[in-house]
């Protein structure tokens, strides 16, 4: 499990440890009240962001009931979460996972049939990014970030770095970011900055804890619990 | 159990590959002085590392990419190389503090770094290995030039609460799949360079006491200069596609699957997402059944094509080999070791996600 430095509430953004996942609270608000329509009754696809916290939000907004997972093992994590709506969108495929979904059921509401609409993925767009920190400026326009592809992800493309239109991002290693910037646009070892994912479910994938924000400041540690229970 | 009866997806290891993987480098280094520094970013479990010490051929530390990562191994780990930069006070604190319980080095490329660690470590009353790194191929972190490294070795030499120890480096081969005499060629080239920079740091009187260089794919070239110390390997462990040149490993990890959806007489869909197995460099091999291919991969399964596909049933088992084993490691949290079919223990990914 990640095991990042501690930092109390209140934080401000750039003072915590890195890589860290961040979510900005006012801008995922916005897009939520924003792109959920009460009229249409939907469900919040918790398996984009897999916790409990950032779904419960979901749930309370109008038109949103019940969730969405894609697993039997995401089900589980969620109803034992006190989620009492719960579908399942990949098939059940053994026995076993049949006899899972038989357990949730005792608890939870569990559908395994297409019913309302799935909502909540495109909620996150401009609101997550990976901070890092450049470790390193090896050569001209070229700085090593600490966050490569286990911290932003690169299965859907590279991340984009935030606020810094003429440089390009890469998560062109495992470990490493590196950033390509013109002469007029430069890095320090020790500089503070924000990846923006390719896509949003693969950043959650890859952590364990995810920095709520509103303003600068840190405002909550959630655990993405049903991070690997795929 | 045995292994028809697992819960998939999972990710599996051939415990039999595996041990394989770990004799051929404590075989090979048996009777050479080189030892091969276990990379744990590979692998992420202590549980492998005791492994790898006790098959031989390896130093007793460890190499990491990150101080999080090094510290689930510092109570098992005879010493710690962090083969990257560590900058910040708290980051740097930490490493310090890690010092304290462990003999640790870490690599450098600007004096920054040197003053960032020189105070952090007089701080903690801790004493910090550091190594120079040198570029070698990768493009990324280490000294571009000679000229470079042996005033950071003078700097470092000075620097308080620093013990400089010496240089490594990291390299790829530019061709994709090398032959043996191509790896040679490329190795010998790039540890050339390495031992190059060594003769200038010690012709500048400063002394050196470890090489360290890697990756799996020149543990052998390496053992021909005998100035190179160790070898940081991860990758022969449990392998990737990409990496098959190396035909003296074997293949000891998959991602196991079953049949969730049948599309149509030549295609179904299997639960393995895309965040289960990663795919920064290409979608996974199928590895069973044979002749069958991905179609595609996203966060709601696999789709999987071919010939042998009208045989598979609904929750029948297929297992595809990664192109980037230490991505697909990271997403675990534990490991299946399996043996004649028979689950026979459960590895902890005990650092998985240790990305700070």
């Amino acid at each position: 499990m990640q095991r990042p430095i501690e930092k109390p509430i209140g934080t401000p953004v750039d003072e915590l440890d890195t890589p860290a996942l961040l979510l900005d609270l006012s801008r995922f608000d916005a897009n939520a009240i924003r792109l959920s329509d009460a009229e249409q009754p939907a469900r919040a696809e918790a398996w984009v962001h897999k916790t409990p916290a950032i779904a419960r939000f979901q749930i309370g907004l109008p038109g949103i009931s019940g969730i969405a997972v894609r697993s039997i093992a995401e089900a589980e994590i969620f109803a034992a979460a006190g989620f009492d709506d719960i579908r399942i969108l990949r098939p059940l495929a053994t026995h076993a996972s049949r006899r899972r979904a038989e357990a949730i059921a005792n608890t939870a509401t569990v559908i395994l049939e297409a019913d309302r609409p799935l909502v909540g993925g495109d909620w996150f767009e401009d609101a997550v990014t990976v901070s890092t920190r450049v470790i390193g400026v090896p050569e001209p326009g070229r700085a090593i970030l600490d966050a490569g592809q286990k911290a932003v992800g690169r299965d859907f493309g590279d991340p984009r770095l935030l606020g810094r239109p003429h440089c390009t991002a890469s998560a062109g290693s495992a470990e490493h970011g590196v950033v390509s910037f013109p002469g007029d646009d430069t890095f320090a070892i020790g500089d503070w900055l924000q990846l923006v994912p390719a896509d949003i479910a693969t950043a959650f994938a890859l952590h364990d804890f995810v920095y709520a924000t509103r303003d600068g400041a840190l405002e909550a540690i959630w655990r993405i619990a049903a991070r690997g229970a795929f | 159990m045995r292994i028809g009866e697992v819960e998939t997806p999972a990710l599996v290891i051939d415990l039999d590959a595996l041990e394989h993987n770990i004799g051929v480098v404590a075989d090979f280094y048996r009777d050479k002085t080189i030892r091969l520094r276990p990379h744990v970013k590979n692998h992420k479990s202590p549980q492998v590392f005791a492994m790898q010490t006790a098959a031989g051929g390896t130093v007793s530390g460890i190499c990491a990419a990150k101080v999080s990562e090094a510290e689930v191994f510092a109570e098992v780990a005879g010493n710690v190389l962090i083969a990257n930069q560590i900058v910040g006070d708290d980051k740097i604190a930490r490493l310090a503090t890690l010092a304290r319980r462990v003999d640790t080095t870490v690599a450098v490329d600007a004096g920054v770094h040197i003053e960032q660690l020189s105070r952090g470590a007089r701080q903690a009353d801790a004493v910090l290995g550091v190594v120079i790194e040198i570029d070698t191929s990768m493009g990324r972190g280490g000294v571009r030039t000679t000229q470079q490294a042996v005033e950071l070795a003078k700097q470092a030499m000075a620097a308080p609460n620093l013990r400089f120890r010496g240089v490594m480096s990291h390299q790829v081969p530019r061709a994709r799949s090398p032959s043996r005499k191509q790896r040679f060629a490329e190795g010998n080239h790039w540890i050339a360079r390495v031992l190059e920079v060594r003769e200038a740091i010690e012709d500048a009187g400063v002394p050196v006491e470890l090489v360290s260089t890697g990756e799996s794919w020149t543990y052998d070239v390496a053992a021909l200069h005998p100035k190179v110390d160790e070898i940081q390997g991860g990758t022969y462990i449990v392998m990737e596609v990409p990496y098959a040149y190396m035909s003296e490993f074997r293949f000891a990890a998959r991602i196991m699957g079953r049949v969730v959806q049948r599309l149509d007489a030549s295609t179904v869909v299997g639960d393995v997402p895309i965040d289960a197995i990663g795919a920064p460099n290409g979608v996974p091999t199928v590895d069973r059944p044979q002749g069958v291919q991905v179609v595609s991969l996203d966060h709601h399964g696999v789709v999987l094509r071919g010939d042998s596909i009208a045989v598979l049933s609904i929750g029948d088992p297929f297992f595809l080999l990664t192109h980037q084993q230490d991505v697909t490691m990271n997403r675990w949290d534990r490991y299946l070791g399996v043996r004649n079919g028979i689950v026979e223990t459960v590895i902890e990914a005990t650092a998985r996600g240790c990305i700070n």
